[in-house]
């Protein structure tokens, strides 16, 4: 295998696997919160904590990924 | 949806377990594959001499070639990864390619088996960044502001745990659709062979499905092994 081949091909897995890790980022913070509520039992606030800490990394994923395409 | 009809299924009753086989077709089929490649294994391993002969050739260059590629990935310390990246490659791949065989279930379109090799690439990618950076991994996790860990950790361990689920997902879920179009084909118009454009289709789904879950594998083991950011 060439060794530019390789290099598009790991680039194309990189950014052809942030959209759904972007997705699921996002469920598994709002999933974390809710279940945390549900064990300490302060309804509505840890859901909204997860759910950000989820958007928040979600948004990492993107913003990292920008910062990886800026080298061409 | 269950299968009409599974060829290990029915042999297992054979011996009496035709119910617990039919209720885990997976567990099956991954031993089927698993026999297939240590067979395998075993007629490219039994013979090996220093001048390769045709069998010996063609293993040799598949392997190596993938070895060339996983090292320019990772760097030299990879290379001791290498041996579970292309079991995982070949197993999943074995796998996927069973879904073409009529009467056969391939072991990952069931979440349990997608979701276990998940767990074992990822968990091992986390084993090798301990192994090269000793404590110092834990620097992965904290970003660069000691003033906000606090912030970074959830955050990291939420991308960490996201990887998993990326892994399990894609994986099942292509393998798990492939298999549920067909099998509707197959139930509308099997007679003029309507399921055969998308088992052709399946061929080269199950090769790049096999590749990205062996890629990404690959690319974690690579970001542990590289500095903190």
């Amino acid at each position: 295998m060439k060794k530019e081949t390789g290099k598009n091909l790991r680039e194309l897995g990189y950014f052809a696997s942030l959209g759904i890790s972007v997705a699921l980022s996002i469920f598994i913070g709002l999933g974390l919160g809710l279940w945390l509520d549900k064990k300490f039992d302060t309804d509505p606030v840890l859901m909204f904590v997860g759910l950000a800490l989820g958007i928040v990394a979600g948004f990492s994923n993107i913003i990292r990924a920008g910062k990886k395409g800026k080298n061409y | 949806m269950e299968h009409p009809y599974l060829f290990l299924t029915s042999v297992f009753g054979l011996f009496g377990l035709e119910e617990w086989a039919a209720h885990h077709p997976h567990v099956t089929y991954m031993w089927f594959a698993m026999i297939i490649l240590i067979v395998f294994g075993w007629l490219a391993g039994k013979s090996v001499s220093l001048v390769p002969k045709t069998a010996q050739n063609v293993f040799e260059v598949v392997i190596s070639g993938m070895e060339e590629f996983v090292v320019s990935i990772t760097g030299e310390e990879g290379r001791k990864s290498y041996p579970l990246l292309i079991s995982i490659f070949l197993f999943v791949l074995v796998g996927n390619l069973m879904g073409l065989v009529p009467s056969f279930y391939p072991p990952t379109a069931s979440v349990n088996t997608t979701m276990a090799l998940a767990l074992i690439a990822v968990g091992w990618s986390h084993v090798v960044g301990v192994w090269h950076h000793g404590f110092k991994y834990i620097k992965h996790f904290l970003g660069p502001v000691p003033l906000m860990i606090p912030l970074f950790l959830p955050i990291e361990l939420i991308a960490h745990t996201a990887r998993v689920l990326s892994l399990t997902f894609r994986l099942f879920g292509n393998m798990m659709g492939h298999e549920l179009v067909v099998l509707i084909l197959l139930m509308l118009g099997g007679m003029f062979l309507a399921p055969l454009p998308v088992m052709a289709m399946g061929v080269f789904v199950a090769l790049v499905q096999a590749f990205v879950f062996f890629l990404l594998s690959t690319m974690y083991i690579a970001g542990a092994i590289e500095e903190a950011h």
